[in-house]
C-alpha cells in the first residue's frame, strides 16, 4: 500500500502560501489515506477551482480537477457508476458554498457514498481577496469595502439540516483530528461533509489562526453530546459567529463530529442496476430487440 | 379550402383531431395511426399542442397511405372537431371533398363543408363514460375511410391492456357505435382507404424513443438530464429501462449538474450522456467545454425549441446551430450530428457513442421538437448494424510504467485509463495540462495540448456519416437541408419529380467537422440550390458561405414555430429551377 511518501512522488511542490492552512489539510489527507491502506486504484480525488484545487497538482493519486462549483457533480457521476472507487472531493468554500451551494445541498439529502472536504478559509483567496459566502457580517474585504451586508451560509446547519448522515467541522491548526475526522469521513458508508476552517494568512486577517486557536473546542469533551441526535447536532451548528468583534468568551467554536448516523441507506444502495463498474455495460452491443417491440405494431 | 397545392396521392388520407387541451387527443390519435400501421398502412403524425397540461387548443394530425409518407402535409380530409373553436381554426385546411366530424350538441358543424354529425357524447356515456368521445370519433373516422374496425379495436385493447378490461371493453363498443352511426347516417366515404395485406410489420415510434434505442443499443451506463421539453420524453425512456436495461439514470437537480455528472461517469469508462433543449444547452455549456479540454467522451442530445429564453416550448425550430458549434469558452474539437428522420435518430444515437469514445471528445445529437415528439412508421431498425468500438480505452487490468492520459499523439488521441485499473494514476483536468495532466501554462505545452486536441478533428473526417445525396442524378434544383428538415424536403422531392421537375437534395448530416468538399460539389454540379431549414438568420446556409466560399441561389426558412411545409418548398423549387 502507498506511503505517506507515495502520495508526493512525481508531482509538484506546493506553491501555496508559507503558513496556509492548506498544508495542514494536505497534510492530513496523505495520513488519512495511508492509515485507510487504500491502494492507488481504489479511490479517486475530485477537486474544484481555488487555491484548494491548486492541489490537484500536489496529490498522487487517480484524480479530476473539475470546474469552479461543479465538483460534486463530477464527483456523484463517478460514485454512481463505479461502485469500486472511494471517491474523495475537495472544495473551496466558494466553490461548494457559492457557486456550488445547489450542489452541496442536494448531495446531502442525496446520500451518495462519497467524502467532501470543504476547505473554508471564509475568503476568496486565488481571486485576491473578495468576500466569499462564508465570510463574516460586515467584513470588509476588496468587493465589500463597506462590510458584507449578508450572513454567512452555514454549511454545517445546511448539511444537518437536510438530512446527511455525516457532518463533522475541523480546524487547521489540528492535523491529528483532521486526520481522524478524514477518516472516519471516507469510512462512512454516506455523504460526509468535513468542513475545515482554514485560515487564509494572506488575505483573511481576521479569522486567523490565533483567532481560531483562541475559540475551538472539540465536541467529543462536550459531556453528554449525542453525534446520532440530529437536533443536537443542529443546535451546535447554530453556536457559530457571524460577528467581527465578539470575544472568545463569546463565540466558541466547536469542532469535531457533529452528527453521525449508521446504517442509512446509500444511493448507491438504491440502484439494483449499479453491480459494478458501469463501462461494463459497453462491451458489446446491449440486445434491445424485447425494448424495440415495444414500438411494433 | 386548402390554398396550397401539391400532386397528393388518391390513395392517402389526412386526419386531424382538435380539440380542447388534457382530453386526452395525443393519445386517442396516436391509437388510430397504430390501427393503421398495424393493416400495413405507413403513417406520419404531428402534435400540436400549447405549453399547458388542461385548457387552450390540442392538435393530433395524422397522414396515412399505402406508400411511405416522409412528413405532414397542409391539406385535412378527415377533421375531427371535438369542439367548435377547432371547426374555426382549421377550416381553411379542408381539402377536396373533406368532411368534419362534430357533436351537434357541441358545435355548429362547418359553413361551406361536408359536415358529419355524430353524437360523441351520448354514445360515449352509453358506452360508459363521457371521456370516450374521442373513440366514439375514431369509429367515425373509419366509416368515412370505409376502412374495417378490427385493427382499431385491437389498438383499443392494447391501449387500455394495463387496465380493466371493461375499460376497454366500453371503448371498443364507443368506437363501434360511432363507426355505425356514420354507415347509416353519412354512408359517402370521404376516401377509401385499403389495408395492405402481407406487409412487413413496422414500428411506431417518435424520433426520442429511436434516440434511447440507439443509446440503448450501444451500451449506454449512465444518463442524466433536467425534464425540459423536448427532450423529456429521452428521459422518461431511460427511466423506464434503468432497472430492465442496467442505466443509472439521474434526473439532476439542474442541467448544469447532469452534464458535469456526465463528464464524472465518462471519466470511470461508462458510456454516459444527457439530453436536453437549448435553454439546458446553454446551462451546460461550461461542463461541454470541461468535456473538451478533459477530452471526456459524452453524447448530448439536443433538441430546439424556438428561443431565446423560455421561447415558445413546445413548438419547433433549427435555430440552435450556431449556438451548439460555438458553446463554451475556447476552442476544442466537438462532433454534432443531425439526424433527418426516425431510423437515422437510431443510427445516429449508437454511432455518437462510437465516436465519443474513438475521439474522446464530446459529440452533439440534434433534434428538434418536431423530430423528437412526432411519430412515424419505420421499418423494423437494423440493431445488428449497431458496432461497440471504444477507441483507445484500459478498463482493466493495468498500464505500464510512465503512463500519460494525455500523451501527444499524431492522431491526437491518448490511451484513456480508467480509473480502477492499475498504474492509471492521472489527472483530468478542466486547466490546460501537460501530458501527465498537471495544470501546465508553459507556451510549448500549451500549443502541444491544443494541436493535439484539435488534430482529432482530422480523425473524425473519417468517421462521421457523410452527406446524404437522394434524387436525381440530372436535378435542375437542389434542395440543401439538415436535421428534421430532411422530411419536408424529401415529400417536395416526390413532388418535384411528379411533375417533372428533376430534383435532388443534400443532407448535411455532421455539421461539425463541417463536409466543406461535399456540400461544394453539390452545389457545383446542381444547376440551382436551394437552402431550407427552419430558423430566421439562414444558420446552415452561412455555414456554406463560411466553409465552402459558396453562394447558395435562394432560401426557405421558417421560424415560427412550424416545422417547414413540403407545398412551401415544392413552390418555391419549381420557382428556382425555372431560373435561367
Amino acid at each position: 500500500m502507498p506511503s505517506l511518501k507515495d502520495f508526493e512522488e512525481s508531482v509538484k511542490r506546493p506553491t501555496w502560501c508559507p503558513g496556509c492552512g492548506n498544508y495542514a489539510m494536505w497534510r492530513a489527507l496523505k495520513h488519512a489515506l495511508e492509515r485507510l491502506g487504500l491502494d492507488f486504484h481504489e479511490f479517486v480525488v475530485v477537486w474544484g477551482i481555488g487555491c484548494h484545487g491548486n492541489g490537484a497538482d500536489f496529490l498522487r493519486c487517480q484524480g479530476f480537477h473539475a470546474l469552479h462549483g461543479r465538483s460534486l457533480p463530477v464527483a456523484t457521476g463517478i460514485a454512481l457508476t463505479n461502485p469500486e472507487l472511494k471517491v474523495i472531493v475537495e472544495a473551496g468554500d466558494g466553490d461548494a458554498y457559492g457557486l456550488g451551494l445547489g450542489h452541496f445541498v442536494h448531495s446531502t439529502r442525496r446520500n451518495v457514498d462519497m467524502t467532501l472536504i470543504a476547505h473554508n478559509n471564509q475568503i476568496y483567496g486565488l481571486t485576491t481577496g473578495q468576500v466569499s459566502p462564508t465570510s463574516d457580517h460586515l467584513m470588509k474585504t476588496v468587493s465589500t469595502p463597506s462590510g458584507v451586508l449578508e450572513w454567512p451560509v452555514n454549511p454545517t446547519g445546511l448539511a444537518i439540516a437536510q438530512e446527511a448522515t455525516f457532518v463533522a467541522r475541523g480546524f487547521a491548526g489540528d492535523i491529528e483530528q483532521l486526520t481522524d475526522l478524514y477518516v472516519a469521513a471516507i469510512e462512512h458508508p454516506g455523504f460526509a461533509v468535513v468542513d475545515v476552517f482554514q485560515p487564509c494568512v494572506t488575505w483573511n486577517k481576521v479569522n486567523t489562526f490565533k483567532w481560531f486557536r483562541e475559540r475551538v473546542y472539540k465536541l467529543e469533551e462536550k459531556e453528554g453530546y449525542d453525534p446520532t441526535d440530529r437536533e443536537a447536532a443542529f443546535v451546535e451548528s447554530l453556536s457559530t459567529f457571524h460577528d467581527l468583534v465578539c470575544t472568545p468568551d463569546e463565540c466558541r467554536v466547536p469542532t469535531g463530529v457533529f452528527l453521525r448516523i449508521e446504517g442509512e441507506e446509500t444511493y448507491q444502495e438504491g440502484l439494483e442496476q449499479l453491480d459494478g463498474p458501469m463501462w461494463r455495460k459497453a462491451e458489446a452491443p446491449r440486445d434491445v430487440t424485447a425494448v424495440m417491440d415495444e414500438y411494433l405494431t | 379550402m386548402a390554398e396550397t397545392s401539391a400532386p397528393y396521392s388518391v390513395e392517402e388520407v389526412r386526419i386531424k383531431i382538435g380539440g380542447q387541451a388534457g382530453f386526452g387527443i395525443k393519445a386517442s390519435g396516436q391509437m388510430l395511426a397504430r390501427a393503421f400501421v398495424s393493416a400495413g398502412l405507413n403513417t406520419f403524425d404531428l402534435t400540436e399542442y400549447p405549453s399547458l397540461i388542461r385548457g387552450g387548443h390540442n392538435v393530433f394530425g395524422v397522414r396515412v397511405g399505402p406508400e411511405p409518407v416522409p412528413s405532414q402535409v397542409e391539406p385535412v380530409d378527415v377533421l375531427v372537431a371535438l369542439n367548435q373553436e377547432t371547426i374555426d381554426l382549421h377550416l381553411d385546411e379542408l381539402g377536396d371533398g373533406a368532411a368534419v366530424i362534430f357533436d351537434p350538441s357541441e358545435a355548429e358543424g362547418p359553413a361551406g363543408a361536408r359536415g358529419v354529425p355524430v353524437p360523441l357524447d351520448e354514445f360515449a356515456e352509453t358506452a360508459g363514460a363521457k371521456i370516450m368521445r374521442n373513440t366514439v370519433a375514431l369509429g367515425a373516422v373509419l366509416a368515412l375511410l370505409d376502412f374495417p374496425m378490427e385493427p382499431l379495436e385491437e389498438s383499443v385493447r392494447r391501449q387500455f391492456s394495463h387496465k380493466k378490461p371493461e375499460v376497454a371493453d366500453g371503448n371498443v363498443e364507443a368506437a363501434r357505435a360511432g363507426y355505425e352511426h356514420v354507415r347509416e347516417h353519412s354512408p359517402e366515404p370521404v376516401r377509401r382507404l385499403v389495408p395492405v395485406a402481407g406487409a412487413a410489420p413496422q414500428l411506431l415510434i417518435d424520433g426520442n424513443s429511436a434516440v434511447g434505442l440507439g443509446a440503448l443499443a450501444a451500451g449506454i451506463g449512465f444518463y442524466a438530464a433536467y425534464p425540459m421539453t423536448p427532450a423529456t420524453s429521452l428521459l422518461h425512456f431511460m427511466a423506464a429501462h434503468e432497472r430492465d436495461r442496467g442505466v443509472v439514470v439521474k434526473h439532476a437537480e439542474d442541467e448544469l449538474a447532469a452534464m458535469n455528472m456526465v463528464v464524472g461517469a465518462s471519466f470511470t469508462g461508462t458510456r454516459a450522456m444527457c439530453g436536453t433543449s437549448g435553454g439546458g444547452f446553454a446551462l451546460m455549456t461550461e461542463a461541454f467545454g470541461l468535456a473538451g479540454v478533459a477530452e471526456s467522451a459524452v453524447v448530448v442530445m439536443v433538441s430546439q425549441r424556438p428561443g431565446p429564453a423560455t421561447g415558445l416550448p413546445t413548438w419547433t425550430e433549427q435555430a440552435d446551430l450556431r449556438m451548439v458549434i460555438h458553446a463554451a469558452q475556447g476552442e476544442f474539437p466537438r462532433v454534432i450530428l443531425a439526424p433527418g428522420d426516425h431510423t437515422q435518430c437510431f443510427e445516429f444515437a449508437w454511432r455518437a457513442f462510437d465516436l465519443a469514445d474513438r475521439l474522446q471528445t464530446p459529440v452533439v445529437l440534434m433534434l428538434d421538437n418536431y423530430l423528437s415528439e412526432n411519430r412515424a412508421s419505420v421499418p423494423v431498425l437494423d440493431t445488428g448494424a449497431v458496432t461497440v468500438d471504444r477507441g483507445d480505452i484500459v478498463t482493466a487490468g493495468h498500464v505500464g510504467e510512465g503512463y500519460l492520459r494525455y500523451r501527444v499523439t499524431d492522431d491526437g488521441v491518448s490511451t484513456r485509463a480508467v480509473p480502477g485499473v492499475r498504474g492509471a494514476l492521472q489527472l483530468t483536468n478542466s486547466y490546460d495540462h501537460d501530458e501527465y495532466g498537471f495544470a501546465n501554462e508553459d507556451a510549448a505545452m500549451r500549443d502541444a495540448q491544443e494541436e493535439k486536441r484539435m488534430r482529432k478533428l482530422a480523425l473524425a473526417r473519417g468517421l462521421v456519416p457523410p452527406p446524404l445525396v437522394e434524387g436525381a442524378d440530372d436535378a435542375s434544383v437542389g434542395l440543401i437541408v439538415w436535421g428534421s428538415t430532411t422530411m419536408p424536403a424529401r415529400q417536395a422531392l416526390e413532388w418535384l419529380a411528379m411533375e417533372g421537375v428533376p430534383a435532388r437534395m443534400l443532407q448535411v448530416t455532421t455539421l461539425e467537422p463541417f463536409p466543406a468538399d461535399a456540400v461544394v460539389r453539390f452545389i457545383e454540379g446542381t444547376p440551382r440550390t436551394m437552402v431550407v431549414e427552419g430558423n430566421m438568420t439562414g444558420q446552415l446556409e452561412s455555414l456554406i458561405r463560411e466553409h465552402c466560399l459558396l453562394e447558395p441561389d435562394d432560401s426557405l426558412r421558417r421560424y415560427d414555430g412550424r416545422p417547414l411545409a413540403p407545398e412551401g418548398i415544392l413552390e418555391r423549387a419549381k420557382e428556382v429551377a425555372s431560373r435561367a
